[in-house]
């Protein structure tokens, strides 16, 4: 019971002491900047999912986003042509219509074959590198990491000359998320590629929550798994955790400009509930 | 190697101490040295090493969870793929033995049921598993299926030794799982996870399989060269052709010089002869490596839990029993019968004692599926199947058979 108090105080002390923050360190929405949004764990086709979306449309106004990158769990349950309707491209109608470009990654409950549906943006791999200016983005399939995969990772991430190196996919290797957590097996695997070869930022989803963790070993990690489904109240905060939101659903605003990487959690009702900055080392 | 120490451990083909080294001899014989001596005859005698290996691994991962992966995974490698190399080998000897002219499971008799019955449980523990994951919508398990398939033959050898002994349960419980595993074994091989197929495995196979022929042909007896040249050589075959290396040594066995098992499949045979002094020799090391194998495999966070371990669960648990039930049922009215003293209660406590997948599943689901959140949940599954031992236990003393008949 003290232990849950406790956890309530802190979580409202984090969320207390970073929402006047965000009022102060609004997006910039630089001309020239990358600007993205992030979703995770979307595909129920709830009305809390279209309320996301329409959120994500009418904050586009002040942000123009023009790409959402989607952390996994796009679908679930049946994943037939007409769900792709339902549970894609009705809820994001206003983001697509306006040319806004969706790039998933896999999660538990979709469907391999997805990766061939023309909106998720995979080219039909699972595995698969774009950037966007100074951005490079890696989605990869956490759902099992071959050696395939992870030696076409180190390859990719080798090769990579961008400033900013970005890193996503579906299970968390950071997360106190109460149903999941952190998947150390993953972690133990992925991390030392990560931190050789210089990744600046991590997004997850699975657990259904947002979290952000302080840097460990240089690389800030966030978990934005509710963009459509919810555990509210699931998440258990450590000494790592620097944020974390889990009353409301909630999607994650981007911006990139040079050695400045800005972002924010918005909640389901437009509430800035986490945002900060981070700096890289500028190039010497 | 300590001739009495080597004979002492078995693996789960042929748990039965030999009179000459049992742990208590064992005991007497050399003083305070032979208590660990004593202590690890028993845990190898009972097959215990790699559920031993299993526990410390399971404890160790959550509670320390990242020295654990630390430790384990660069060991995954070899322990699975080159140590388990001759627990196969040992496995291929022993049915090659039981299954030869004069072999205690020769007669294609005892065959017909069992494989019959071991149908019905790979469709059981098959189509459960699919449809469970289909319903669930999270067909990215389904490529898992296998896992939930294979028998773990030592636990249902304990199984039925504890409630069934002194019937013909045991020889068909084994037929059982031993033509599960084997088609098993031909479906998980080509699907080793390997960053890249090399040309020329297929040759070297052949080479492997040549020199086995030669070395028969000149009655090499010894086990060392079909090991160390054939068994290379097979090895670098099967890794570079995407198979399992850890088979590699299954073509390469049964060019031994082999002596039929007459009396008791699980008897230990007399160490009389090279082949059978390989057996000896290497029982030890195998035991020692199934305790790493455990304690390699077995380690997984058990918040990691999700619909795969209900799959594997409900497939090992109650698809292949019921898989197994019904495919003997169907057979027995179309004329084929029973082992004698085995009624429909024993079955049902057979098809139970058959639904641990333990260590055989531990190595499907590491052999087909890379490190990541499906092999996980799916592992937590097959450690989770280890209460088959129980289910068969319940159902004996439920039922009234064997040891708990009146």
């Amino acid at each position: 019971m003290l232990r849950r108090l406790a956890t309530l105080l802190l979580g409202l002390l984090i969320v207390g002491a970073a929402a006047p923050a965000q009022r102060l360190a609004a997006l910039p929405a630089r001309a020239e900047s990358v600007k993205f949004a992030v979703i995770g764990d979307t595909g129920t086709g709830d009305r809390s999912q279209y309320e996301v979306g329409q959120q994500m449309a009418a904050v586009r106004g002040r942000f123009p986003f023009d790409t959402v990158i989607m952390l996994g769990d796009n679908m679930y349950g049946r994943q037939q042509p007409q769900d792709f309707v339902d549970k894609f491209e009705r809820p994001y109608a206003a983001l697509l219509k306006a040319g806004v470009t969706f790039y998933a990654s896999l999660g538990n409950h979709d469907n391999q074959s997805n990766r061939f549906y023309k909106g998720f943006n995979m080219g039909g791999e699972r595995y698969f590198t774009f950037a966007k200016q100074n951005v490079r983005f890696f989605v990869l399939d956490s759902n099992q990491m071959d050696p395939r995969q992870r030696a076409w990772l180190e390859q990719a991430l080798n090769q990579s000359q961008d400033d900013w190196k970005v890193c996503y996919f579906h299970h968390p290797l950071y997360s106190n998320g109460g149903r999941h957590g952190s998947d150390v097996a993953l972690r133990v695997l992925l991390e030392p590629l990560f931190t050789k070869y210089g990744v600046n930022v991590v997004f997850a989803g699975h657990d259904h929550t947002y979290e952000r963790f302080a840097p460990q070993k240089g690389i800030t990690y966030f978990v934005e798994g509710s963009s459509g489904e919810l555990r509210r109240g699931d998440v258990r905060p450590s000494g790592a955790t620097a944020a974390y939101f889990d009353q409301d659903q909630a999607f994650m605003l981007v911006e990139v400009s040079g050695d400045e990487f800005a972002f924010e959690a918005v909640a389901r009702t437009g509430a800035v509930v986490d945002s900060g900055v981070i700096r890289r080392n500028p190039k010497t | 190697m300590h001739r009495h120490h080597a004979a002492a451990a078995h693996t789960p083909m042929h748990p039965h101490t030999h009179p000459h080294t049992h742990p208590h001899a064992f005991a007497r014989h050399h003083g305070r040295r032979s208590a660990a001596g004593g202590l690890l005859a028993r845990l190898s005698d009972r097959f215990l090493l790699l559920p031993l290996g299993a526990a410390i691994a399971l404890v160790w991962a959550n509670t320390a969870a990242e020295s654990y992966f630390r430790f384990a995974q660069p060991l995954a490698f070899p322990v699975n793929e080159i140590g388990m190399a001759l627990f196969f080998g040992l496995i291929t000897q022993e049915i090659v033995e039981a299954v030869m002219p004069g072999g205690a499971l020769h007669s294609w008799r005892r065959w017909g049921l069992a494989l019959v019955g071991a149908a019905g449980g790979l469709a059981g523990a098959a189509a459960i598993f699919l449809a469970f994951v289909g319903y669930s919508y999270e067909t990215v398990l389904m490529p898992g299926w296998p896992i939930a398939c294979v028998i773990d033959i030592a636990a249902a050898y304990y199984a039925l030794k504890t409630v069934l002994p002194r019937s013909g349960a045991l020889p068909f419980a084994l037929l059982l799982g031993i033509s599960t595993n084997v088609v098993m074994i031909v479906i998980v091989a080509p699907r080793f996870p390997v960053l890249a197929v090399h040309a020329g495995g297929a040759a070297l196979i052949l080479v492997a399989l040549g020199l086995a022929g030669l070395m028969r042909t000149l009655r090499v007896r010894v086990f060392w060269p079909y090991l160390l040249i054939c068994g290379t050589v097979s090895w670098l075959a099967f890794y570079r052709e995407g198979l399992h290396p850890a088979f590699a040594l299954v073509p390469i066995v049964p060019f031994l010089r082999h002596e039929p098992r007459r009396l008791d499949l699980f008897a230990d045979p007399p160490d009389d002869d090279a082949t059978h002094h390989f057996e000896h020799e290497w029982n030890t090391l195998v035991q020692v490596i199934l305790f790493f194998f455990g304690l390699v495999n077995a380690g997984v966070m058990l918040s990691g839990y999700d619909t795969g371990t209900w799959a594997v669960m409900l497939a090992a648990l109650v698809g292949r029993p019921l898989g197994i039930l019904t495919a003997v049922g169907a057979a027995v009215v179309l004329g084929l019968h029973l082992p004698k003293r085995i009624g429909w209660r024993e079955l049902v406590v057979i098809s139970l004692a058959s639904s641990t997948g333990f260590a055989f599943g531990l190595f499907v689901a590491t052999g087909i599926l890379s490190i990541g959140p499906a092999r996980a949940q799916l592992t937590i599954g097959v450690l989770a199947t280890a209460v088959g031992w129980l289910l068969a236990l319940g159902a004996a003393r439920a039922l009234r058979v064997g040891r708990f008949a009146r």
